[in-house]
């Protein structure tokens, strides 16, 4: 049975306000309402002018990360259900707002985009065949290729936070799930980025991006083996003449 | 705007010793402090023949001068590697000052215990 639900909403219209404020919203909730459902019954019935991003409403677009009382989540993978005392809806933290809970990600897909996150210096051509890998050669890499781009991390990440030039978890990640990848070569144009003060250096192991992963990634982790790796990066450039 | 070809960092040196330093004080220093902090006065409580001139002996010697010196400078490298990066987390942005600073106590507690150990030798 549906029950009205309290559901605060950040808004912010640039155009029109000199600062975002929170509007509350009275939803019809069951056990399976998820936050986008929320968001879409707002939308659809109370007021057509909020923006959200959203699209698969499965978790594997990444697409409708929010803040749920100040924690960051995918709209789709959460529920009403589970806040029974009400909840707050904010755009993810660490992004400048666009408009209500649509937020500017452009510092998150340059970074991406640094990191070169595809396979370098392979020259096999299609006659080849496929490119085959050993279960062992694929559990390196599996699970840091579980990255949907979302960006709840960023939102998590205290250092990123503190430090805007801080390359940030998920890019890292994806840099480290290829450098493990044997199918591809380009690990020496990655670390450069990895090397840097604001690449694997300015993490701090908070491991608060692990947390809130809602793929289970576990970047602190990546993050950290990148260090290990921007290490002996290091020792071989001290050693070579 | 993202720096496409950053400065290597030198965070591998100061993240070594750290690392060292926490491995050394989880898994080496609870065994000294139980050695030293309840073995010793409790005359190890007969089961071990252990007394302060055995000790002594021990860190007088090659090994033990350096065992001693690494359980007092790592966990110092350690402690202030964890006390530079705080201060950033606490949002006191002192910037390459502190950072020197706090290794640099780092650097003095490692050659007072090298002096101090050169001196029982």
């Amino acid at each position: 049975m549906d029950k009205l639900q309290t559901v605060n909403v950040l808004r912010y219209d640039p155009a029109k306000d000199d600062e975002p404020y929170l509007e509350a919203f009275k939803v019809p909730a069951n056990d399976t309402t998820s936050v986008q459902d929320a968001l879409a019954y707002i939308k659809d019935n109370l007021d057509k002018s909020l923006s959200y991003r959203w699209s698969c409403r499965m978790a594997i677009c990444g697409s409708c990360g929010v803040m749920v009382n100040k924690v960051p989540k995918l709209a789709c993978k959460t529920f009403l259900r589970d806040y029974p005392e009400g909840m707050t809806l904010e755009p993810l933290d660490n992004f400048a707002i666009e408009k209500d809970l649509v937020v500017d990600k452009t510092p998150f897909l340059e970074r991406l985009e640094a990191i070169k996150p595809y396979i370098i210096g392979n020259d096999r051509k299609p006659e080849d065949g496929t490119n085959l890998q050993t279960p062992a050669q694929m559990a390196k890499y599996k699970q840091f290729a579980g990255c949907i781009n979302c960006g709840l991390c960023y939102a998590a990440c205290p250092q990123f936070g503190l430090n805007p030039e801080f390359i940030g978890p998920a890019a890292l990640t994806l840099a480290h799930r290829y450098n493990l990848d044997n199918r591809d070569h380009g690990k020496k144009e990655r670390m450069k980025l990895i090397n840097g003060d604001n690449g694997a250096w300015g993490c701090t192991f908070v491991g608060y991006c692990s947390e809130v992963c809602p793929k289970h990634v576990d970047p602190a982790a990546a993050v950290n083996q990148s260090k290990v790796e921007s290490t002996k990066d290091f020792l071989i450039a001290m050693l070579k003449p | 705007m993202l720096n496409y070809s950053p400065k290597r960092s030198d965070e591998p040196i100061w993240w070594s010793l750290f690392g060292a330093g926490g491995v050394w004080f989880a898994i080496v220093t609870p065994i000294t402090v139980l050695l030293m902090g309840l073995l010793l006065p409790l005359h190890g409580l007969g089961l071990v023949d252990l007394n302060y001139d055995k000790l002594l002996a021990f860190v007088a010697s090659p090994v033990g001068a350096v065992f001693t010196v690494l359980t007092i400078a790592l966990p110092m490298w350690h402690a202030m590697h964890r006390v530079h990066h705080g201060l950033h987390d606490l949002k006191f942005h002192v910037g390459a000052v502190g950072k020197y600073l706090c290794y640099f106590v780092a650097l003095v507690f490692t050659v007072l215990a090298a002096i101090w150990v050169l001196d029982l030798i």
